[in-house]
């Protein structure tokens, strides 16, 4: 090709590229690094094979592009012009997409399939790519980075063209001020300033530089971009170029990047084949050249000091500014550095015009900036939106929202030089000023979304790691400091940690901040002061409780399993004990933590399995909570003698505990162990509490609860029944009558109201009372058409509890947003449904209907999802004009239970703390409330909460009322609970099933369940059980081994710290 | 000429000269590691910032790198930069100890404990010796290798260099070598006394074969405290 002569030879040029252009159809295959790497070399071999072996080379084209940036799907193919996306398009699939093209069909079974199980066929209906502004991504779908000619045929160095025509410097400088483009490098200096600068350098060399040395973890826009469409890149360059004067220009690209770097070298060499680059660029007489540096990988030479003192060949350390390098840059001539987004921008604003480029965005951030979206979120890949987006607008809209429903945490920006920005602030609009003022950065544009399963200490320990090997070591505090703060930061996730280091922590980060010289160091400290700023509580778990909440620091989370359950269960040492046979041994294990083993093999919510590192990565968590059935199905309690650590005498303290639920009793056994005698007071006929008023009996049959509760009474405990806070006693009466502690235990027995004047109509029950009388008295409440309000684990309960009630027709659950955000157990609902619950959804209840003093019916209005609230969960907002009636005889309101508080208030003389949602206030740590000896446990602090937690607020309670009688301080710290039995393992850890499937418990089916109260779920057989005990990876034995040397304390030279 | 104001006094300076000249000028003190006049600026150590710039915009920079400028307001000893100085002091006395400079700076700037786990380093990668040896010894022989906190000093490839002349220049600058009276003390105390001319802790019993030169120590006198 000869060299363009004139800007009228590219124009002409240009034309008859596009003339050239057959209007046929044109598969494209996005084949950057990352495509590259999943696949997408085959997919261009095959897609080649089969055009010519079915002779379609003039039928259709194909397109080789760089990353177009739903990662999370590739390979994929785009079929232009229809649009159609076909994700992760594997071999086989590649041969019938050719084929399909040609004869212009679509194929379905191939096609995007959304969260709804809808399938999509363009690309741009694709919620990812819908939310996006795609001004550069876009750009790179139509160009062969290796094809100068498919970047002129879409219009490339247009721009260019537009700018030599015009022959004046100064408008092309006032066009980028007026476009408010900025440094999209990450501080968002603004670009027309630099240029401006530069430009009034009275020198007769000048440097533009682009800098590609991306090296944020976790950020890859930049490579995109120099791999997809390198030309841009040059052409903003040479804009640049003629607006300031410069002379030369570097591209210091790290040598990370090869396919950029050859894609670069490609591309500039067609450039100057075609009189775009060099002297006399389009016969104007302009000339500007540009060279690539390749950077050796060190992080801190995006610093642009540093990246100057590389480019010049000399260590890659910062200086002090001033000078600027716009005043004294490489070899002492005037430089303009700009990130490579920054320079892709420029050609394109100058395309669309300046105006409308300063329309998208907002003002003071203009224009779109690319993410790199990554981390546990759904959707990963490259996003470009708009400047001013809501973060919860591209976490939940174009990200799709968490990964297997696990909260989102935080989102962390700028790379190690940015910092944690958490949930509650996602409502924030994403911009260089608005994350300055967070506490984190824009950066280059990274974007790692954290779960809860996500350790911030850990974070912030990962990106102090990484920055004390990438400080180029010049300033000591930078050095030293990120030295320093990853030595706290790792005694803090080793339970080493303390209050003082913490403050020490804080103390230092600061003055890195302050003292360094380079905006490596100056930033350096932010991932550490966003974690101290925004989950301070979580750093102080750590140090004082010992918990990594997490489980991730290994050192404080031993066998996961274990430090997951609120009681300690050291579900690993019994599982183990299955695996064994050893039942009575697994039996103790399991009562010594728990004093309700029945009660939570069949209802716990079983942490211990979430956090399973067996159910990890596609895995399937072992079955600990079936694991605990078959053994407690199958051992007598009376094989477990507790160890008791006191006994009492006529001296003893006496305790009183309000409420006999799994709190109350627990807290009663357990001190009773420790020798104190107690008497329960408990309002109903018997004892059981919120198991009774909560819990099913399909699930929990009465009689499992009567047996557990008499297995833990005993001598010391005395049990009161019919005895009323507030009626019978009050908690003054209690301290008079020389009860020297009392624990306030009475659990949420009160269902929240729907707020509806003709609420007390008969037949309208709160779901504690309805459940209540069942499981208690035999009582059958409910009866006709039955409705129950609510989308809890409480209302499909209730649901189906009334399903199997004799005189119940029908059973439907109202509920005001859909089944996707309902927070009951997705296994649960499932249940309902298949039983024969009708869930209808989206509906809020308006009206309460009745004639006779009965209950008819209820208005209820529809809803349609609206915006979400910053925790990513859809709004429900009502639709005007869509009441319907539903006629129903029963209505079970299940929206939210509380406590009944108003006999604590008249119940004490004076004020017990409550919070506005009517809990007990109490000190978390000592379980205390304000007043002095009484202390509260279980439901009646947390509002509705698991068996489990109540079980552990009921032995911690214990130890609180132990301690506090004993004399001895309340507050103390916590320990790590690591495994410190050794089981003998029986094969090696993970084996014992073929499949490693997990053990299937039976259960009663369907048809039979479906009118029955008995229990549904069944006991694992002996072998099923042994095999699943089988698939446990023992992550106890990292910790018990014998044959492993004990972890070595840290060696601290000279002195014991 | 240029005139920048240290400390609320006009102080008119050349161009070209720092911010750490221009002060010592006014006979304002600023302690300095890295510096040393006859060779360039650097500005490792950060023991020099000043805070320059007006609040809330104010900031630290190091003195012996930032060339003054016209109109320039610098604070030589603010409450932040006390504060920073401290710290920097602090981080130092965890790193390197045994230096008789360091625990002279951290006696006169009043910093009494460590809060960091005790390292012995021999170096704190100041850079002196660099300099002295390429810019006053021309030789070149020494330079620093890696980064970050696999950063060292020493000859390319740990080779005996053929250009070093063995001069001791690069001992005679570093203020990281010269090692302190330790007393009875724990490591982790600081020792701040070698202002001191006389032997103080000579009767004390663990100190029959240890000469010090100083008295009255500070070591003891904070012990008294």
């Amino acid at each position: 090709m000869a060299r363009l002569a004139s800007i009228d030879e590219l124009h002409s040029l240009q034309k008859s590229l596009a003339a050239e252009r057959r209007p046929s159809p044109i598969i494209i295959i996005p084949a950057g690094t990352c495509g590259q790497a999943s696949g997408a070399n085959d997919l261009i071999r095959i897609a080649r094979r089969e055009i010519l072996k079915l002779r379609l080379t003039r039928k259709l084209r194909l397109r080789v592009t760089g990353c177009h940036g739903f990662c999370e799907l590739e390979p994929s193919v785009l079929v232009l012009p229809r649009g159609t996306f076909y994700p992760k398009v594997t071999m086989a699939n590649m041969a019938r997409i050719v084929a399909a093209v040609a004869e212009d069909r679509i194929l379905k079974d191939l096609l995007y399939v959304d969260e709804k199980g809808q399938t999509i066929e363009r690309q741009e209906d694709i919620p990812f790519f819908k939310g996006q502004t795609r001004t550069l991504l876009a750009r790179g779908e139509q160009v062969d980075p290796i094809r100068i000619e498919t970047y002129l045929e879409a219009g490339g160095y247009s721009s260019l063209a537009s700018v030599l025509l015009r022959r004046d410097p100064t408008w092309v400088i006032e066009e980028v001020k007026s476009s408010g483009l900025r440094g999209r490098g990450g501080a968002g200096f603004p670009t027309g300033l630099k240029w401006e600068l530069l430009a009034r350098q009275k020198k007769t060399r000048k440097f533009l530089v682009c800098n590609a040395d991306e090296g944020d973890p976790g950020a890859y826009m930049d490579r995109s971009v120099l791999e997809g469409n390198p030309h841009s890149i040059l052409e903003g360059m040479l804009i640049g170029a003629f607006a300031t004067g410069a002379t030369e220009g570097v591209v210091y690209v790290r040598a990370e990047y090869p396919l950029a770097i050859r894609n670069l070298r490609v591309a500039l060499r067609q450039a100057r084949e075609f009189g775009l680059l060099g002297d006399n660029i389009l016969g104007t007489g302009f000339s500007f050249d540009i060279d690539l540096v390749q950077g050796a990988g060190a992080f801190v030479c995006g610093e642009e000091t540093a990246l100057i003192a590389s480019i010049e060949g000399r260590t890659g350390e910062p200086r002090q500014r001033p000078p600027y390098p716009v005043q004294k840059g490489i070899e002492g001539q005037p430089t303009a550095i700009n990130n490579v987004e920054t320079w892709a921008n420029v050609s394109a604003m100058i395309k669309m015009g300046a105006a409308q480029f300063a329309a998208i965005g907002t003002t003071g951030n203009t224009g779109t900036k690319i993410f790199s979206l990554v981390g546990k979120i759904k959707n990963t890949g490259l996003v470009e939106v708009p400047m001013g987006i809501k973060i919860k607008d591209i976490i939940y809209d174009i990200g799709g929202g968490p990964v297997e429903d696990i909260k989102i945490k935080a989102v962390q920006t700028g790379g190690p030089s940015g910092g944690c920005i958490p949930a509650k602030s996602f409502d924030l609009p994403v911009s260089y000023d608005s994350l300055m003022k967070a506490g984190s950065i824009m950066g280059s544009g990274g974007m790692i979304v954290m779960d809860e399963r996500t350790c911030m200490v850990d974070v912030a320990k990962y990106f102090m790691s990484f920055l004390k090997d990438e400080s180029c070591g010049k300033c000591f505090t930078c050095r030293k400091g990120t030295q320093r703060m990853y030595e706290i930061l790792e005694d803090i996730s080793k339970g080493k940690g303390t209050f003082d280091q913490l403050d020490l922590l804080e103390e230092l980060a600061n003055t890195v901040k302050d003292t360094t010289m380079c905006g490596l160091g100056q930033s350096a400290p932010n991932p550490v002061l966003s974690t101290l700023r925004y989950f301070r509580e979580e750093c102080e778990r750590h140090v004082w409780d010992k918990k990594c909440d997490a489980h991730v620091c290994k050192d404080l989370v031993g066998a996961p399993c274990q430090s997951a359950c609120p009681a300690g269960t050291e579900a690993w040492r019994y599982v183990a004990h299955i695996r064994r046979g050893e039942y009575e041994e697994a039996y103790r294990v399991i009562r010594e933590a728990n004093p309700f083993p029945s009660v939570c093999s069949r209802v716990c919510n079983h942490p211990c399995e979430e956090h399973c590192r067996a159910g990890e990565h596609g895995g399937e968590a072992i079955a600990i909570r079936a694991l605990k059935r078959f053994v407690t199905d199958r051992v007598d309690p009376s094989s477990y003698r507790p160890l008791r650590t006191g006994y009492p005498d006529a001296n003893s303290p006496r305790v009183a505990i309000i409420g006999s639920g799994p709190a109350g009793l627990t807290a009663a056994h357990h001190l009773s162990l420790r020798g104190y005698r107690s008497t329960i007071f408990e309002q109903a006929a018997k004892p059981g509490g919120m198991l009774y008023s909560a819990i099913p009996a399909y699930r929990l049959p009465p009689d499992v609860i009567r047996k557990e509760i008499e297995s833990i009474l005993d001598e010391n405990i005395e049990v009161r029944c019919n005895a009323a806070l507030g009626r019978d006693f009050t908690i003054d009466s209690l301290q008079s009558d020389g009860y020297k502690a009392v624990l306030i235990a009475i659990g949420a027995h009160k269902s929240l109201r729907l707020g509806l004047p003709g609420e007390d109509t008969p037949g309208i029950y709160p779901s504690i009372e309805f459940l209540r009388a069942f499981n208690t008295g035999g009582f059958a409440l409910a009866r006709g058409h039955v409705g129950v309000v609510g989308g809890g684990n409480s209302a499909v309960d209730a649901a189906r509890m009334a399903l199997r009630q004799k005189e119940v027709k029908t059973v439907t659950l109202f509920y005001r947003r859909t089944r996707a955000e309902m927070p009951a157990f997705a296994e649960e609902i499932e249940a309902a449904i298949e039983e024969g619950v009708i869930l209808e959804s989206l509906v809020t209840p308006m009206r309460i209907l009745a004639k006779d003093g009965r209950l008819t019916g209820v208005e209820f209005l529809r809803n349609k999802l609206g915006p979400r609230d910053a925790g990513g969960r859809p709004q429900p907002e009502a639709l005007p004009g869509t009441e319907f009636t539903a006629s129903l005889d029963t209505l079970i309101v299940a929206i939210s239970e509380g406590s009944d508080t108003d006999c604590i208030r008249a119940a004490s003389s004076s004020l017990i703390e409550m919070s506005k949602s009517g809990t007990v206030n109490t000190d978390p740590a000592t379980l205390l409330t304000n007043r002095t000896g009484v202390f509260a446990a279980g439901d009646v602090v947390t509002g509705p909460n698991t068996v489990i937690d109540a079980v552990a607020a009921g032995k911690k309670a214990a130890v609180m009322i132990d301690r506090y009688l004993s004399g001895t301080t309340l507050r103390q710290p916590g320990t790590a609970r690591l495994p410190h039995i050794y089981v003998e393992p029986m094969g090696p850890p993970g084996d014992g099933n073929g499949n490693g499937h997990r053990a299937r418990v039976p259960h009663v089916d369907v048809e039979a369940r479906r009118r029955s109260f008995a229990e549904v779920d069944g006991t694992l057989s002996t072998e099923d059980a042994r095999r699943e005990a089988g698939r446990c990876l023992r992550c106890d034995l990292e910790f018990t081994q014998p044959t492993k040397t004990k972890a070595e304390a840290p060696v601290v030279e000279g002195v014991a710290l | 000429m240029i005139t920048l104001k240290i400390n609320g006094l006009n102080v008119t300076v050349e161009e070209g000269t720092t911010v750490l000249e221009a002060a010592k000028f006014l006979g304002f003190p600023i302690p300095t590691l890295c510096h040393m006049e006859g060779l360039s600026p650097y500005g490792a150590c950060r023991l020099c910032v000043v805070e320059i710039g007006e609040s809330p915009k104010s900031r630290l920079v190091s003195s012996c790198t930032y060339p003054a400028e016209a109109g320039l307001i610098v604070r030589t000893s603010s409450a932040r930069v006390v504060k920073a100085r401290k710290m920097v002091i602090e981080l130092l006395l965890g790193t390197c100890p045994q230096s008789k400079v360091i625990q002279d700076l951290a006696s006169e700037h009043g910093v009494r404990q460590q809060r960091f786990r005790q390292e012995h380093e021999d170096c704190i990668l100041c850079g002196l010796c660099v300099r002295m040896c390429s810019e006053q010894m021309m030789a070149h022989a020494i330079g620093f290798r890696g980064r970050g906190e696999h950063r060292s000093l020493g000859t390319p490839f740990d080779v005996k260099s053929e250009v070093c002349r063995l001069c001791g220049g690069c001992i005679y600058v570093c203020p990281a070598c010269q090692l302190r009276c330790t007393y009875n003390q724990p490591e982790k105390a600081i020792c701040g006394g070698c202002g001191n001319l006389e032997p103080p802790c000579v009767e004390k019993p663990q100190f029959d074969d240890m000469m010090c030169y100083m008295t009255p120590c500070v070591a003891c006198e904070i012990k008294k405290d």
